[in-house]
């Protein structure tokens, strides 16, 4: 098991095997969004990584930008091979989405990193960690 | 030579718009064949001097190795010479003529040596003419003649050249399509296709031409298109990767992409371009793990594959 920490931005994108950990712990503001978009992808690009996890614990509150470039980037990481879940969302978060009618179908979803590892395992039998 | 005709379009129509362009009149081709004689006396002459001026330069002489070859040309040229004089222009004569354009652009002379060989060939006869019937009017009407039919075959040359070189151009276009999309079978009825480069609207449509072909063809389960070498993927491209994707299911195999890039990937989920339904990978490596798996085959270690083989059998000892 390897762990590279490496701050792109201002998010940092952690790597555990084959896995990229991505934690969200500063409000997704425009720039930092797109940045954040970025960073994930190329490194994804760089690395061939096969599973990724968006950390959102940290966030208590997403609005329709921020949701949409979760979405996107989820898209995007599977387009390029790798299995993306958005873990550790919290109960308003996810009522707000709900109640905003915002389509997450597609995207999976766990309920913390832990979880999130054992649903890529589970995605990928020939994952390894 | 009746194929550059056909492509050149040059039939009677053709021909006589030429003559009416370079003003050759029936006085003119007249004249051409009262010189016949005059002709005749002064071939082998012309001919010596103007090999003479062809082979005294460096650089045209290359294009004359021997003497073989020498005598050749000039046998021919001698033909060529007394061609001018016959009164006759219709479409054999416009035939010949391009025989020796061909002749020429096949030997690879550039066509500086070829325009540049005509002036001084037309100074030759004119002095020739000069020697025989002395300066005057005569003199200039059948050079002018001369004159006239012999830019004619320059004409006719210099549209071989052209052809030549497109025909080349052609021939290129065709390899590079041909390059453009290299289907391998990497193991039986797994199919990859390399990707690299620019991909337009046109190439678009090719690959998935060719892909749904060589499906057939090699009666694969599995293609893999590894994009990892393209760096700009448009909608319509996208919408086109799709097609062939749902296409070549329809024929009952699988697509499988590989080697998005990080701005590939951004493009195509920002243009809103539906992939649900396009199996992705990272790389061709895992593509192709993907591929042998939807075939049911797996890559397995070789020392566990021999020690399980090699378990019952005692006599045989385990390599260091």
């Amino acid at each position: 098991m390897t762990k590279r920490h490496e701050m792109r931005g201002s998010i940092p994108v952690l790597r555990i095997g084959s896995t990229l950990l991505a934690t969200i712990q500063v409000e997704l503001r425009d720039s930092v969004a797109e940045d954040f978009q970025r960073t994930v992808l190329t490194r994804i690009e760089d690395t061939g990584s096969t599973g990724l996890l968006i950390d959102i614990t940290a966030l208590d509150m997403v609005d329709s930008y921020v949701a949409r470039v979760l979405v996107e980037t989820s898209k995007m990481a599977r387009l390029m091979g790798t299995e993306a879940v958005l873990v550790g969302m919290r109960p308003e978060v996810a009522a707000t989405l709900v109640r905003m009618g915002f389509p997450v179908d597609g995207v999976r979803t766990a309920l913390d990193v832990d979880d999130g590892l054992a649903l890529l395992g589970r995605l990928r039998p020939a994952f390894d960690l | 030579m009746r194929e550059y005709m056909k492509k050149l379009r040059l039939d009677e129509a053709e021909l006589a718009s030429r003559r009416s362009y370079f003003d050759i009149t029936d006085a003119d081709l007249g004249r051409l064949a009262a010189l016949r004689g005059f002709a005749e006396k002064r071939t082998d002459p012309i001919v010596e001097e103007f090999y003479r001026h062809i082979l005294g330069h460096g650089d045209s002489r290359k294009f004359f190795p021997d003497d073989a070859t020498v005598r050749r040309v000039k046998a021919l040229q001698r033909q060529y010479f007394l061609g001018l004089f016959t009164g006759v222009l219709d479409l054999k004569y416009v035939e010949d003529r391009l025989r020796v354009g061909a002749a020429h652009e096949h030997i690879g002379m550039p066509p500086k040596f070829y325009l540049g060989s005509y002036a001084h060939y037309l100074r030759l006869v004119r002095a020739h003419l000069v020697e025989e019937f002395g300066a005057g009017a005569d003199e200039t009407a059948s050079y002018g003649s001369i004159e006239k039919l012999v830019y004619f075959d320059m004409a006719l040359a210099m549209d071989t050249y052209i052809l030549a070189g497109l025909e080349d151009l052609r021939r290129h276009q065709a390899a590079i399509r041909e390059l453009s999309t290299p289907v391998i079978r990497v193991f039986q009825q797994v199919l990859l296709l390399p990707l690299v480069g620019a991909v337009d609207t046109q190439r678009a449509q090719q690959i998935m031409e060719t892909v749904l072909l060589r499906v057939i063809q090699e009666q694969a389960k599995v293609i893999i298109i590894d994009i990892a070498g393209v760096l700009v993927v448009d909608t319509k491209v996208a919408d086109h990767l799709l097609k062939t994707t749902a296409a070549v299911r329809l024929l009952g195999a699988e697509t499988i992409i590989t080697g998005i890039r990080a701005e590939v990937a951004r493009t195509i989920v920002q243009l809103g371009v539906d992939t649900s339904s396009m199996p992705t990978r990272s790389r061709l490596a895992e593509g192709i793990e993907l591929a042998l798996n939807i075939i049911g085959k797996t890559i397995t270690d070789r020392k566990a594959d021999r020690g399980a083989r090699r378990a019952p059998k005692d006599d045989l000892q385990e390599e260091p």
